[in-house]
């Protein structure tokens, strides 16, 4: 299972970010491997406008099975998620990414 | 650290009057960012210093390059904006119409044109009247609010008030429901709407709610005004009860609002009776948000 974070920083204590469309890493764990990958996201988050929707095409290209993220994808970006085969987990933007992680392997994060 | 957003879907509700009440409340204990940008003008109220400035860039703008420009003309007829004109046998650029397409950066023969970033104002962190720090920002002329704007202000406020052990933030939103307002909710812990018993009142604060229930972030209104149209204000108050939202308070209309703006005050810093109301509010949304 590829699990997709949105991130304030590249490490496994890292905040996730509150915000989808303007999170500054995207972090990608490979559970088999339990490599994480480190996507710099500052190019969409300097976007004036549009960065929901682009940070969406970007979960097209890394096809995460998860995505584990704060107050979640807009009204815009979630419909362009909608055909993409991911399960989202919301509200653990007070949480590191590790504890968002044991938080969602024990079912306690809320799914869209 | 908590975060409170004030919203209010429709423009000219009574938003900014009552954010910059809850910021003269709130004293030292807050850190305040004016996210309303288009239209900024809680310093009007609040008195910031303006300390710090920093510019803003968002966008591209064309420049031509004087010394590869052969002034052959095809910038000035490709562009569909009308940017580019002949001045005195040479053509220069309006950066007013240039929209930062790079049309004229790939169509130009000579590759004179480049794209630069675009300067689009300043943002300031000031320390306020009452001695709290606002973060807050400027357009320039013709320069549109965004939502990268709204989180670089944002994330300023949050930093700042960790860095200065604060409890909260508190920030005033753009009208709409557009991108800097779903920017402006990014990590919000309460979201306040204030509204108006107008149609357009109750039809924006039902777009607004609509959003902040997809973000399931908590959220309570203020009926301002709410005596110059009383059946108006029960079907605002139904929707609210009906939609999970918290009823904050009730403000019937009172010129003593235009007239504190006029002294550069809000209206805690009158008698007027909406004083009580709006300090019992405040009262209750601290009491909500710090334990």
């Amino acid at each position: 299972m590829k699990i997709a974070f949105t991130a304030v920083g590249t490490t496994w204590d890292s905040q996730i970010d509150s915000r989808f469309g303007r999170t500054e890493f995207i972090v990608i764990l490979n559970e088999e491997t339990q490599q994480l990958e480190v996507i710099d996201n500052s190019a969409v988050k300097n976007e004036a406008h549009g960065a929901g929707t682009a940070t969406a095409q970007k979960m097209y290209e890394l096809k995460p099975d998860v995505l584990i993220t704060g107050n979640g994808p807009g009204d815009t970006a979630a419909t362009a998620l909608k055909n993409l085969n991911m399960k989202i987990f919301v509200d653990a933007h007070n949480l590191t990414l590790e504890q968002a992680y044991n938080s969602y392997k024990n079912g306690s994060l809320k799914q869209l | 650290m908590k975060e409170v957003v004030i919203l209010s879907g429709k423009g000219g509700t009574g938003k900014t009057s009552i954010t910059g009440a809850f910021a003269v409340l709130a004293g030292q204990q807050a850190i305040i960012a004016d996210c309303d940008v288009d239209a900024a003008n809680m310093h009007l109220l609040l008195a910031p210093d303006f300390a710090e400035k920093s510019d803003f860039y968002s966008g591209e703008l064309a420049v031509i390059d004087s010394n590869k420009c052969t002034q052959c003309g095809i910038c000035a007829y490709k562009c569909r904006f009308g940017a580019f004109s002949l001045s005195n046998g040479t053509y220069v650029l309006d950066p007013l119409s240039c929209e930062g397409c790079g049309y004229c950066q790939i169509t130009c023969p000579e590759g004179a044109i480049s794209l630069v970033p675009r300067k689009a104002g300043q943002v300031f962190v000031s320390t306020t009247k009452v001695g709290s720090t606002m973060v807050h920002a400027k357009l320039d002329i013709g320069a549109e609010n965004s939502g990268k704007l709204v989180a670089k202000v944002k994330n300023s406020a949050q930093e700042l008030a960790k860095l200065k052990h604060k409890e909260l933030v508190v920030v005033d939103g753009s009208p709409g429901i557009g991108c800097p307002v779903v920017s402006s909710l990014a990590g919000a812990s309460y979201v306040v709407l204030v509204t108006e018993p107008t149609v357009s009142g109750l039809h924006d604060l039902e777009r607004i709610a609509g959003v902040i229930q997809k973000f399931r972030i908590p959220m309570g209104c203020i009926i301002n005004k709410f005596d110059i149209n009383p059946e108006m204000s029960n079907q605002i108050s139904h929707f609210i009860s009906s939609n999970g939202i918290d009823y904050l308070a009730s403000i019937p209309f009172d010129p003593s609002f235009t007239k504190a703006m006029a002294e550069a005050k809000t209206i805690v810093e009158t008698q007027s009776p909406a004083k009580l109301i709006i300090e019992e509010v405040w009262a209750t949304l601290t009491k909500k948000l710090i334990n």
